[in-house]
Order: C-alpha cells, then structure tokens, then sequence
C-alpha cells in the first residue's frame, strides 16, 4: 500500500511494486509483481510460501495490497499499524490478504488455504484501486479509486457499507487514524474524514503531485493535554516524483495546513516503514525506500515545526562484489524494509521482484552511509525478465540523436535525456486519453537544443543539408555545405545528392562563381564534381544548353583575362623577387611579421566579397566601414614611418603645391598646373 | 563650357537578388521586438477591429497585447491545461478557444471568466472559430469530431464525424454563414455545410494537414501540410491549382496579407515565404531564430507577429512614413522665389524660350576638364567614392587609359597614395567586370614604381598581397578552363545525339551553341 500509487507507472523499475510484510512478527512477506503473480514468501528463510495467479491477473493488475490485522498480536504491538495488528473478532480473518487491481475490484486471498477467499466487486469502485486499508477494531476494509470514490467494505458480507466521493480528482492514498475514528484521505488535498458521520474534520494542503503513501507517526500527542484521540497527532505523506516526505500536525484550531516539517530523500519514496515512539524521548525511526534502490533512515523527535527539511541519519545502499577488475559493483536495488520488532534491526528485501532476497540487518552501526556487499548471481535469473529487458529504451550516448516518429516531414533530431518525455508520449498515444500535440512534442525538443550555439543546423548529412538549402533557398544551410574544403566530402555530397537537386545546385554555383577567387575556387571544385559525376544525367537534358548558357558564358568572360593576368604576374614575381632581395640585404623587417598582415588583408578582402556577391548592395556598408577604418589607421601608420623614405619628399612637394592650389580656389582654371602634370 | 563631354560611367548589372517592390514593402519592418511567453506559441490572432490587439496562446494561457504594448494587457488564465487557438470573433468583443482538455471556452474581452463552455468534445480541441453569423462556433478536436456551437443557449447545433484523423485546423467562410472548412491528419480538407450533416466537399492534400486558410472571396482555399502548400479552387470543386514546395520542413502557419494579395507560409525550418497570389512564386522571404508555429498580419500588414517553438514572440511593425512628408513640408523661405516662372503655365500666345539647362558637373569632371589629371584619380580614389561607387573609380581610370595619361596621373605619387591605388587594386581586380582596366593599371603602376621598390615596407607589403591575389585568380582561371573543356564536352556529346553531326567539328561548336542562349542571361543580367 505505500507502494501503491507508484507501482505500475513504470513496469520495470526496480522498485515500486505493491509489497508488504505481514503483521504477526513479518514472518511473510507478500509482493504482487507486475505480471499478475502474488507471491508470499517467508522472511526468516528467504523461501517461496504461496504464489497465487489471480485469474484476471493481465487485465486487472494488483496495484495494491494490505494485510488483514493479525490476530493474536493484541495489545503489545500497537505501534505496527501499518500491518493492522491488533485483534479483530473473526479468528479466521488472520490471514487474509486484500489486493485492489487496476480494473476496481478487491481480492481477498487467504494464506491459510492458498487461495481466494471472496471477491469484492458489487457496488465499489469503477477505476483503478489505489490504496486499500484495513480497520483495526471492525471488519471493515477502506478503498480509494481513481474514480473520486472511498469505499467501505464489509468483509463478512463482502458488500459495500457506504460509499462517498473523496475528492474532485482521484483518492490516491488512504489512512485510518490510531483510534479507529479517523481517516485520512489524500486526493487533490489530504482530508481527515470523521468516519462515523462521513465528514471532512480537516483539510492539509498535500502534495503537487498525488500521494502515494499516508502514515500517522504518534499514537498519543506529546503535549499533555487531554486527549481527543485526534488534536495533536503527526502524520507523514510522500508523493509521486516528490522527493520531500512532509510531517503534518493535526491541530484543534483549522488554521494551520502547511506542513511542519519535512523529510529530504534521493528520490521518490515507494514504500515507508516506521516505529512510532512510545514515550517522549523515544524518536521516531522511520525507514524509507527510495526509487533508486537506497533506504535511508531517519531517527527524529517530534516536537513542531522545523523549517529545513531534515536529511537521514543513515543510507544503506547494496551492491554486487566486483567480481575481478573488470566488473565494476553494480547496486541492487532494495524493494522494501521493515523494522522487526526490536526496533534496532531491519528487514530489508532486495534483488528482483522476481525473486527478492530477504535478510535481516541490524542497525547498531553510527554511520551515515552503509554499503552492503551481497551476490545475488547465483540467484535464479527468470528468462521472463531477460525478456521484458530487451524493451527496455537502449542506453544511448550523449551524442546520439533520435528521431521522433510521427512528425511528418521534420528530421529535427533530439537528445536522448529529454527524461522520459518521447516514452510519456508514446505511453499517453497508446492510452488516447490526451496525447502531445506536435507544439509539444517540439517545444519537447527545442528544450534540449537550447544553449547550443549552432543549434540551426542539426543535420550533419550535407546531402540532406544541402536539398533542403537549395529548396527553400537557405542560405546559411548553403554556405555550410558549399563552402566545405573537404574534396572528397564534396565528392560523396554530389554523389548522393538527388537528381532533381543538381539543376538547383548548378544555378547556385553560377551564383556563387562570380565572386572573390578565395571562395570561387570552392565553387569549381563543387562544379567540377556535379560535371563529372552527373555527366550521364546532364547529358540526357534536352534543354542543357540553356541551364547551363549563362554559367558557361560567365566562365568564359572570367577567363578572357587569363593571358593578361598571367602577363601582369610575371611582373610581380619580378617586383617581389626584387623585394625580398633588397630585404635580405636590409633585414628591416622579419618575415614572421609580413606574413601576418597578408593574411589579415585576404580574410576582410574574402569577406566584403562575399558580401558584395551576395547581398544587395546597401547592407555591406557596415564591413566597409570597418575597412576604411583600417585603412585610415594603416595611413596613420604610415605617417609614422614616412620619414624615412627617398623618394617622399619629392612628393610631398608635389602634395603641398596641389593642396596650395587647393586653398586658392579650384573654380579657375590653372595652367601651370596641367603642365605640371603633362 | 558645353563642349565638355561628361566622363559616361559604365554602370553594370547588379549582383545578387534583384530589388523588387515586394522586398522593399517586407524589409520595410522595424527590428523585431521579442517577447517571451510560456511555451510554444501555438496561435497568434489579431482583433479585425481597433486598436487592433492581438491574441496569444502559449502553454495554458491567453495574452492580449495591445499593438505597441511589449507587455500583455490582459491575460486570460483559467485553463487547467494547454489552450489552444484563441480566435477574434468578427467585432473584437468575443474571444474563443480550445483547450487540451476538450472544452471549447467563450470569452469577453472586458471579463475574466468565460461567458460560455461548450462541452462535448472527449478530446484536446485544437481549433475553433466563429463563423459568418457571429452567433455560432466551429470546433475541430482531436476525437475526430467537427461540431458546431450555438452561442446564445450554449448549445451543441451539429456533429460532423466525417473525419477519420485528428482535426487539427479550421477556417470558418467569412460570407456564408454556414459554410466552414476542416482540415485533419486524415490528409484531407473537408469543407461543411451547416445545412446538411455531411461534408460537402473533400480534398485530398497527401499530407497531415496543419493549416487551412479560405481566401476572402470563399472561392480559393489554402492548405499546408508536409512540406506542402497547396491551393485549391472551391467553385470548381476541389481542383488543385497549385502545389508549392517552397520549404524543407512542414509547414506549419498560413497567413493573408491586408490586400489579399499575398500568401505568408510560415514553417518549422525557420522561414516565413511570401507568395505572390497571382504568380504563386515566392517574392519575398523571412528569417527567424528558431521553427515557427503561428503567424499573423494586423490590418494594413502594420505589423508582423510571429510565434515560435521556443515560447518567443517576434513583433514586428512597420517603420512609419510620416518621416518623409514632413521633410517635403519643410520648405525654405526661398524656395517660393526659386519656383518662381517654373510653374508659369503656357498661355495660348506665348512663346517659351528654353534656357540651356546648367549641367552640373561631377567633381572629378570638373578637374578632368580643367585636365587637373591627378586631382581627378584622387577624388575617385577617396574612401567613399571607392566603396560605394568602384564603377565611377573604373570608369575615371579607363577614361586615363583612353587619353594616355594614365601613367601621368599615376606618376609622382608619395607612398600614402600608392597605397591607395594599390589597395583599390587589390580590392578590385579579381571583379570580372573591372579586371581588364584594372590588369592595365596595375602593369602602368609596377612599371612606374619599379625603381623605388623596397624603400616603403608598407607599398612593399601591398604589392606582395597583389602578387598572392592574382596567383589565387589565375589558379581558379586555370580550374574554369578545365571546368570550361568539361563543358565543351557535355555539349558535344547533346549536339551528337541530337543533331548526329559529323565529329570534325566538335571544337567550335560549343561556342556556337553558348552564343545563342547566352543572349537570355545577358537581358536577365541587365534587367
């Protein structure tokens, strides 16, 4: 029943299935795993007592199980409420077993005869059984369902004795006060119901998300006050997917319905076993098993409010030798605990829940963090598990990418660790309650792609890049793909491109060809691939000439000047031959130096021509600024080392006598001047 | 004075995307304002009436922003999960929308609680809408189920189950009262008449359909789906018109513009196209940071808002004109006296005498024609002159070149200005459109400056990037000549089949041929 809201959400987790121990002593312990089978084993020997198969036990999980209270275990143990031990008339009821199951319906399973006792059906509920609670003085068994409802049962008529709406959503966790009188239900909010007249006595504010298990702590308030049987008591809830189990304090006055103080675990609690303290210095010990397969112990006193949730006292994890180097310890998740009657040691189960390994530890260690060492390998491993573990979602790496199915026409991949969110998405389809809609499914995504910079582009198939660049003209996609240097990546790119992109892609490089030679040489490369690999294709266009007339008119007037160009070459490799060499001689400047500024010149010239190529002419002001400044400054320089220079004072002449003639007016015509410069 | 002939400036075809009237109407939008919201925002609709707001949904609430407010003035918040496609009735005083949880809620723009629920629907409703009348409302759910609303007594009027797939978009017909469209995942639009329970029309669009649009005639309907919009003409019962594929990922919006005249797509690969109506090619397009899923255009396309995956809402508006009529308004005293007998109309006897206009001259035409040569290079050499118009600087030089003074004006320059030229030079020459003035001037300035090579580091170090750009150019020449006997190729081998000449001609023909088509490209490049 602690276990029960969370049990079946998730069909593998190692822990979670509905489990229990028996009141008299926990000479049983009873776990209904998630393929329909209760079984019963014996604590003290770690063997099989019962296994049962329900026979609607694939339609009708068991999402909940409780034992009837023991009944030879009168008086002295009133502190296991949790196992309803106190007596009951009816001798036969000791060991009757109530199983809720996912379709309404409660079983009531004998141990004593192996096999069913009655069914509960007629009248109760609709939904999903969530928690089931025996009383401990009368022969009545509380159920909540997922349809709102709280049922009182009878088990000696196995009818329904009242029947009442326990919340506006569904009741998901149950508890019967000390004294019979009382009954918490958590829904939406927790509620005390006064159980003879069916009343709220008190609301709590509860969880954000539902409670899976409700325990009352103190049986008698601390405060010595007269005892009403209610005021002053403690209890305990821990919810789903909440990592905080929260103490509240049922007052007289109906004003507080916050929480006085909290408890602060791993990770989700799924199943709590206590003590509860018989005197006012006796703490409280409480036991909780997390998901993640940890207990962690608190021992507290109980005294008001305490603003900071407390951490445990002690964690007891399991783990497998590592057998040799090679296999590092793996940990063994721990099912349930429960405290013996001694109070000082531990029941703990642990392994699968297949078949769990039960074993009693006793807690007179002052650590805070207990590691036990156990081997369960020789433990029969059902092949049933193997199976089902194939199901499980594939353990991927960081970088792998998963495409989710459904969105038609989007390669967008995402992340594996969106948390469970494609699983919730396929589990909410295949339920066709309420299933993610696609802004969902992709504000999913884009959750995952935040902070990355280059998150535009995620595909890094450059065919897929560079189709869909060319369809919807994108021009970042584009220049990612076009302008790779990779030979043999253009290569593999044009030879897997579709056929009806290479017309498409032969337009874009006619573009593309007029630009700086820097990054039209790229271009020829790409032209050269398309023209040698799709020849047989282009070949077979009836309309070639036309596709490609003004590409080929374009590189044929680029080429016009090659002879020039060549001719003009010539020179400068003389010019620079003849720098060098008087450099050498001089060792004015290294050449470390000069090569720097080469290539900071190239970069903005490569830059501005792109732009120019590419956008309209307006928008390329701002690059061409900056180059002006760094001309300017280059002109600053200059100024600097102008002095030394031979030839510079001849025309600096020059410049003064222009700039003269510039004060004096530059309407009239000035002879002197043209001859000057003729 | 008159015989001075202006240097002509060679003006040449202008690269890149041509400018159209439509790229000037779309670029003419402010910076985007970025608001950021809940969750993915999954519509965006604007009030038909003034001032305009607009509605916004995202995860499970309600914005309503005023046009220029980046705050929202009024939030509707009372859904207990994710609402959907919050919709303007005609008047701007009703407010519906979906929710997740398969309630239709009805809302007064001046109230906080819904006016009206309408409860029916098993699941999300994802799209809703009133129709002509004002009186009822369309729902489309993902039950598969169309219904129609009755507003006053909250009544549920009718139940299309025609669909066999989500619905995921609707649009009600803006005249007829009855008339209202779905489209599902089913891959179909079907369009319902309130008058009978069937639908009455059913278009296969191939695609999960995302969005449906009606033009406001009612005639045309819009689909997008896939990567797929298509148009279809209603009157002649569902024939396809046109199917673009203009984006790469599913298309997710659709949008009108205020004329009518334009198509808006907005899609999940980041862009939003705008279609010319009449041609259905794509005139203009958008880009945005990350997928889209909603957009809308206010009245007069004042104002783009789009709503994105990421829960940002990008709002643009458009920059005002008013800036242009007050410059025109602002007119010196004098100018009454300057338009004086400008504006004097031709009576019937008079005579007008013309007086030569005054040619206003350039600056570097004015030095050319007082033959101040090198003042004249100077001028055009100017940063300016330089950046934004080379063509003038090439069309000076060439202009040099043509009287032989080039290698004077070029002469007796100190070592700031060679770097001038030189950075011109290099800037330039690998321009096809330049390079045989610029090859020409380059070879005058090595040979004037040959002999004081190596005195200035500086004109040292341009002349040795020169040297490394035109080893870059004639590399990619060298690739384009082997790139051009590729093609030569290829068009023989087309010649061959075609025409089966015999082959001793095979090396002039690639020339013949590419002069014929080539004509098409130049009009194209100087248009």
């Amino acid at each position: 029943m602690a276990a029960g809201g969370g049990g079946s959400c998730d069909p593998l987790a190692p822990a979670g299935v509905p489990c229990a121990f028996s009141p008299d002593g926990q000479a049983y312990f009873a776990l209904a795993s998630n393929d329909g089978h209760l079984r019963v084993w014996e604590a003290a020997n770690n063997r099989l007592h019962q296994e049962y198969v329900p026979s609607a036990h694939l339609s009708g999980t068991c999402t909940c199980l409780a034992w009837a209270p023991a009944r030879l275990q009168a008086k002295e143990s009133h502190q296991r409420k949790k196992r309803k031990s106190e007596v009951i008339g009816t001798s036969d009821q000791v060991d009757l077993l109530a199983l809720g199951t996912a379709v309404g319906s409660i079983l009531l399973y004998s141990t004593v005869k192996g096999e069913l006792h009655s069914k509960l059906i007629s009248g109760g509920h609709e939904n999903r059984v969530n928690c089931i609670q025996w009383h401990q003085d009368n022969d009545c068994i509380y159920s909540c369902s997922d349809d709102k409802y709280i049922v009182e049962w009878s088990t000696q008529t196995c009818k329904v004795k009242c029947k009442w709406k326990g919340d506006n959503s569904s009741v998901s966790s149950l508890c019967i006060s000390p004294d019979g009188k009382m009954l918490l239900s958590a829904g939406r909010t927790i509620k005390l119901w006064v159980l003879e007249t069916k009343e709220v006595y008190r609301h709590f504010t509860g969880h954000s998300t539902p409670i899976s298990s409700l325990r009352f702590i103190t049986i008698r308030p601390n405060e010595s006050q007269p005892f009403d049987g209610i005021t002053g008591l403690y209890f305990l809830s821990g919810a789903v997917h909440d990592r905080l189990l929260n103490v509240w304090q049922v007052r007289s006055e109906n004003k507080e319905k916050s929480a006085v103080m909290s408890f602060t675990v791993t990770d989700e609690p799924v199943y709590i076993d206590l003590t509860l303290s018989e005197n006012k210095e006796e703490p409280v010990k409480l036991a909780v098993v997390c998901r993640d397969g940890q207990v962690h112990l608190f021992e507290h006193i109980l005294n008001g409010h305490c603003k900071k949730p407390l951490t445990s006292n002690c964690t007891i994890q399991i783990a497998t030798p590592g057998k040799g180097k090679k296999s590092t310890p793996k940990p063994i998740p721990i099912l349930a605990a429960g405290f013996c009657l001694d109070k000082t040691s531990l029941l703990l189960v642990y392994g699968n829940w297949f078949q769990p390994t039960i074993e009693r530890v006793a807690l007179n260690s002052k650590d805070t963090h207990i590691c036990l060492e156990r081997d369960i390998s020789n433990c029969w491993a059902p092949t049933v598990e193997t199976a089902i573990t194939k199901v499980r979602t594939p353990v991927m790496s960081s970088e792998a990418k998963v495409l989710v199915p459904g969105i038609p026409g989007h390669h967008a991949p995402i992340k594996p660790p969106p948390l469970l969110q494609p699983k919730e998405v396929e589990s909410k389809r295949k339920l066709g309650g309420n299933e993610a809609s696609i802004e969902e499914r992709l504000g999913a995504m884009d959750l995952d792609r935040k902070g990355r910079k280059d998150d535009l582009l995620q595909t890094t198939s450059f065919p897929v890049l560079l189709t869909q660049g060319l369809e919807s003209n994108d021009f970042e996609m584009l220049n990612k793909v076009l302008q790779t240097r990779n030979i043999n990546l253009i290569k593999k790119t044009v030879l897997r491109m579709p056929l009806h992109a290479v017309i498409p892609l032969l337009q874009e490089l006619t573009k593309r060809l007029q630009g700086h030679p820097n990054s039209a040489v790229l271009m020829v490369q790409w032209l050269k691939c398309v023209l040698t690999i799709h020849a047989s294709y282009l070949s077979t266009l009836p309309d070639l000439v036309h596709q490609l007339g003004t590409l080929y008119q374009l590189m044929e007037s680029r080429v016009k000047t090659f002879q020039k160009l060549s001719h003009l070459h010539g020179k400068l490799i003389l010019l620079i031959t003849q720098v060098t060499a008087s450099e050498k001689t001089k060792k004015v400047l290294s050449p470390g130096q000069k090569a720097k500024l080469v290539y900071e010149e190239e970069s903005s010239e490569e830059e501005s021509d792109d732009e120019i190529a590419e956008k309209d002419s307006d928008d390329n002001w701002d690059e061409d600024e900056e180059e002006k400044d760094s001309e300017k400054d280059e002109g600053v320089d200059e100024d600097n080392e102008d002095e030394d220079t031979d030839d510079k004072e001849e025309n600096g002449e020059d410049r003064d006598v222009s700039s003269e003639k510039e004060l004096n007016g530059d309407s009239d015509l000035d002879p002197e001047n043209e001859s000057e410069e003729e | 004075m008159a015989g001075y002939k202006p240097v002509s400036i060679q003006t040449y075809p202008v690269l890149g995307e041509k400018i159209t009237q439509d790229t000037l109407y779309w670029n003419n939008y402010k910076t985007p304002v970025q608001i950021k919201e809940f969750g993915a925002v999954s519509k965006v609709d604007f009030s038909p009436q003034p001032p305009y707001n607009y509605a916004v949904t995202a995860s499970s609430r309600i914005h309503i922003y005023g046009r220029y407010s980046q705050e929202p003035i009024k939030t509707f918040s009372r859904f207990k999960d994710t609402a959907y496609c919050a919709t303007f009735r005609q008047d701007g005083q009703l407010l519906v929308a979906g929710s997740e949880d398969g309630v239709v809620q009805l809302f007064d723009i001046s109230g906080r609680a819904p006016l009206r629920q309408f409860e029916g629907h098993t699941k999300a409703v994802h799209t809703v809408d009133f129709t002509a009348d004002k009186y009822h409302v369309v729902s489309g759910a993902d039950d598969y189920t169309v219904k129609l609303w009755d507003i006053p007594n909250s009544k549920e009027i009718l139940t299309f189950k025609d669909h066999s797939d989500y619905v995921r978009c609707g649009c009600a017909s803006k005249l007829n009262p009855d008339l209202f469209v779905t489209g599902s995942y089913d891959h179909t639009v079907k369009m319902f008449d309130a008058r009978t329970n069937k639908n009455v029309l059913c278009v296969e669009h191939g695609q999960p359909v995302e969005s449906v649009l009606l033009f406001p005639s009612g005639g045309l309907l819009v689909s997008s789906g896939g990567r797929y919009v298509k148009v279809w003409d209603m009157l002649k019962g569902g024939q396809l018109l046109v199917s673009l594929k203009n984006h790469h990922k599913t298309v997710t919006c659709l949008c009108l513009s205020s004329s009518g005249q334009r198509l808006l797509s907005g899609s999940l690969d980041r862009k939003v196209k705008v279609y010319s109506t009449t041609s259905y090619k794509v005139v203009h397009s958008f880009d945005y940071a990350t997928s889209i899923l909603s957009l809308a255009l206010s009245h007069e396309d004042e104002t783009i808002v789009v709503g994105m995956t990421n829960g940002i809402l990008s709002v643009k508006h458009r920059k005002s004109e008013a800036k242009k009529e007050s410059l025109s308004r602002k007119r010196r005293p004098a100018y009454r006296t300057f338009i004086k007998g400008k504006i004097y109309t031709k009576q019937r006897d008079d005579i007008m005498i013309n007086r030569p206009a005054k040619k206003h001259l350039e600056w570097y035409d004015r030095d050319l024609k007082s033959f101040r040569i090198s003042k004249a290079l100077d001028r055009v050499l100017e940063p300016n002159c330089v950046i934004k118009t080379p063509e003038v600087t090439v069309s000076i030089i060439k202009e040099l070149n043509r009287r032989g003074v080039l290698a004077n004006a070029l002469a007796g320059r100190d070592e700031k200005e060679i770097t001038r030229v030189l950075n011109f030079l290099i800037r330039n020459l690998s321009q096809p459109r330049f390079a045989p003035v610029l090859i020409n001037a380059a070879e005058i300035v090595i040979d004037i400056y040959l002999p004081v090579i190596g005195q200035s580091p500086v004109v040292d170090k341009k002349f040795i990037v020169l040297q490394g750009l035109v080893e870059k150019e004639i590399d990619y020449q060298r690739e384009l000549l082997e790139t051009l006997g590729m093609m030569d190729m290829l068009f023989a081998t087309i010649r061959n089949d075609s025409t089966s000449l015999s082959e001793h001609v095979p090396a002039e023909l690639p020339e013949k041929k590419t002069e014929s088509p080539c004509q098409p490209g130049d009009t194209d490049k100087n248009s």
